[in-house]
């Protein structure tokens, strides 16, 4: 199998708190200041004005991987582990401090079930909308129309303004749209944590069968173990950024992640 | 540390994500991959700005109209401006479109970023085509705009006057693309700044307002002259582009040749400092929103 991600050396570095004075004016009289050797005047009282004025800290530190194609990845992690981060940085939201991820053939990123959904436009509309801003070519999402539509169950709603449609139709909808891309890799974030069982279980159900019969790799992020285990087939734990544990037994990723918890 | 990939890398990867190091980086390719995202994004702001108004696309037609129709009577009957021997409603709907076109082109681009923060959040696609989308609505606005223009033209001619458009008509396309690309170029800088510093959100809203009134858009331009101020020709580059359009349209006015080209080299300029800036502003700016 070939590898289709490989992530090296990948750190990202964030800064806490405020980023500036909140204006220009007053960031302009920190800077003419600092520069005359003076004291910051919007400095905080206590705080030392001329070194390294804001706290940093790494999101990721050196993060290494290696994905096959067909692969089902689970990126695992407490909350603040760095897991939506790393995949931002796949999904080139935004870009690494240091480091580099290589990517072969076409990613469709799923950060947010409706991304990009115009609530005055209808579910039609909004279908080849959505599928433009995935990287889709109009003929594309012409070819996969009826496939998208069927999936979603909307048939008879497809030409009403999706700000009348309920929540849970909205993200049946936006799901479907997502999970018929033709795209080579597939990046989902906490996506069927919308919706109820039922369609959980029909979205798991289509990840699979993408990733088996077509060959698509899969990574997805999630804290629901069952979800997890019902999907795929490696895991990576994430803690502080670092990475703790890469595995192909995803019922033992699943064990360590919820003693990780547990221990917390 | 790479020896370790070495061994699958045989140079076919399809995308290398790298942190930002390049200036001037603009993935003309990359947008031509995304065409149909542009096509469809104008749609989009075009339905969803006429979905449940009564007159729709009317509006297009409404609103100069009817600022021209005030800007008449204020500045012409009563204040007595004079329009430099140009026909009154010929003179005022003439720079309140192209005036329009410019200041949509920019204050619609300053937002880019944070006006769509929710979508750059969770999503790539080349954020370029955001602006581009806009510029183009904007076109075809003042396209749509110029059939008005030409039925006022008419109207004149039929009363009577005499009109000769010059054969710098023929470049209103250059007009068009300078104000443009001063309306993206500015716009964009302040869109990559306004994520940082939201105050110039609020300076921009009357600087709008001010910058009109020096752009010879309702002032006509011989009051600059005759009271000094000529100079401001060759500062504003928005003043020069007005007159001139002015000028092609019925060959009345004066005709500022040397500050359009000013202008002309300051409008590419500014477009691409604004690509720079949004470049280098459009991966990591979501950090920072």
């Amino acid at each position: 199998m070939s590898t289709v991600v490989s992530v090296e050396g990948v750190s990202k570095e964030f800064r806490y708190g405020v980023l500036n004075n909140m204006s220009l004016a007053r960031d302009l009289r920190s800077w003419w200041a600092v520069r005359r050797g003076r004291e910051d005047p919007n400095a905080i009282v206590g705080q030392d004005s001329k070194v390294g004025r804001r706290d940093r800290f790494w999101a990721l530190r050196n993060v290494n991987f290696e994905v096959k194609k067909g692969e089902r990845l689970a990126i695992m992690g407490v909350n603040g582990a760095g897991k939506s981060t790393l995949l931002k940085i796949m999904s080139r939201v935004t870009a690494p401090t240091e480091g580099r991820i290589r990517i072969r053939g076409r990613v469709a990123s799923l950060l947010e079930v409706g991304t990009g959904f115009h609530p005055e436009l209808t579910g039609r509309e909004n279908i080849y909308l959505n599928g433009a801003i995935l990287g889709m070519r109009k003929n594309e999402i012409t070819a996969k129309f009826d496939e998208i539509v069927e999936f979603s169950g909307l048939p008879e709603f497809i030409d009403t303004p999706v700000k009348r449609f309920s929540s849970g139709m909205f993200v049946r909808l936006a799901f479907a749209v997502a999970a018929n891309l033709k795209s080579d890799i597939l990046i989902a974030d906490e996506v069927i944590a919308v919706g109820d069982a039922k369609f959980q279980a029909k979205c798991i159900k289509k990840m699979r069968d993408i990733s088996e019969k077509e060959g698509r790799t899969i990574l997805f992020v999630s804290h629901n173990a069952h979800a997890v285990s019902a999907l795929c087939n490696r895991g990576i734990i994430l803690d502080h950024g670092v990475e703790q544990y890469d595995a192909e037994d995803i019922h033992e990723v699943v064990h360590r992640y919820n003693e990780l918890i547990k221990n917390q | 540390m790479s020896e370790k990939y070495n061994q699958t890398d045989d140079g076919s990867w399809d995308l290398i994500i790298e942190p930002p190091n390049t200036l001037f980086d603009f993935r003309f390719k990359e947008l031509v991959q995304y065409r149909d995202l542009l096509g469809l994004l104008i749609r989009r702001d075009f339905v969803a700005a006429y979905k449940q108004t009564v007159v729709g696309p009317l509006w297009f037609f409404i609103q100069p109209i009817l600022t021209t129709l005030v800007y008449a009577f204020v500045f012409g009957n009563v204040a007595k401006l004079g329009t430099d021997g140009v026909p009154n409603l010929l003179f005022y709907f003439s720079g309140t479109i192209v005036w329009g076109y410019f200041s949509h082109c920019l204050m619609k681009c300053s937002n880019t970023f944070n006006s769509n923060a929710q979508l750059f959040k969770k999503i790539y696609f080349p954020r370029m085509a955001v602006p581009i989308s806009y510029v183009a609505m904007e076109l075809l606005t003042v396209l749509i705009q110029f059939s008005m223009l030409v039925f006022f033209f008419f109207y004149y001619m039929w009363k009577g006057a005499v009109l000769n458009s010059s054969p710098w008509l023929l470049a209103t396309p250059v007009f068009l693309f300078q104000l443009g690309a001063l309306g993206v170029g500015f716009g964009v800088i302040i869109s990559s700044m306004t994520t940082k510093y939201r105050d110039l959100k609020q300076l921009l809203s009357f600087g709008m307002q001010l910058w009109m009134h020096c752009s010879a858009v309702i002032i006509p331009l011989s009051q600059f002259v005759d009271r000094g101020f000529g100079w401001v020709l060759y500062l504003n580059p928005v003043m020069p582009v007005v007159a001139m359009f002015r000028y092609a349209i019925t060959g009345e006015g004066p005709q500022p040749i040397g500050a359009w080209l000013v202008s002309l080299v300051v409008s590419i300029v500014m477009l691409f400092l604004g690509i720079a800036v949004f470049n280098r502003n459009e991966r990591t700016f979501i950090d920072v929103i």
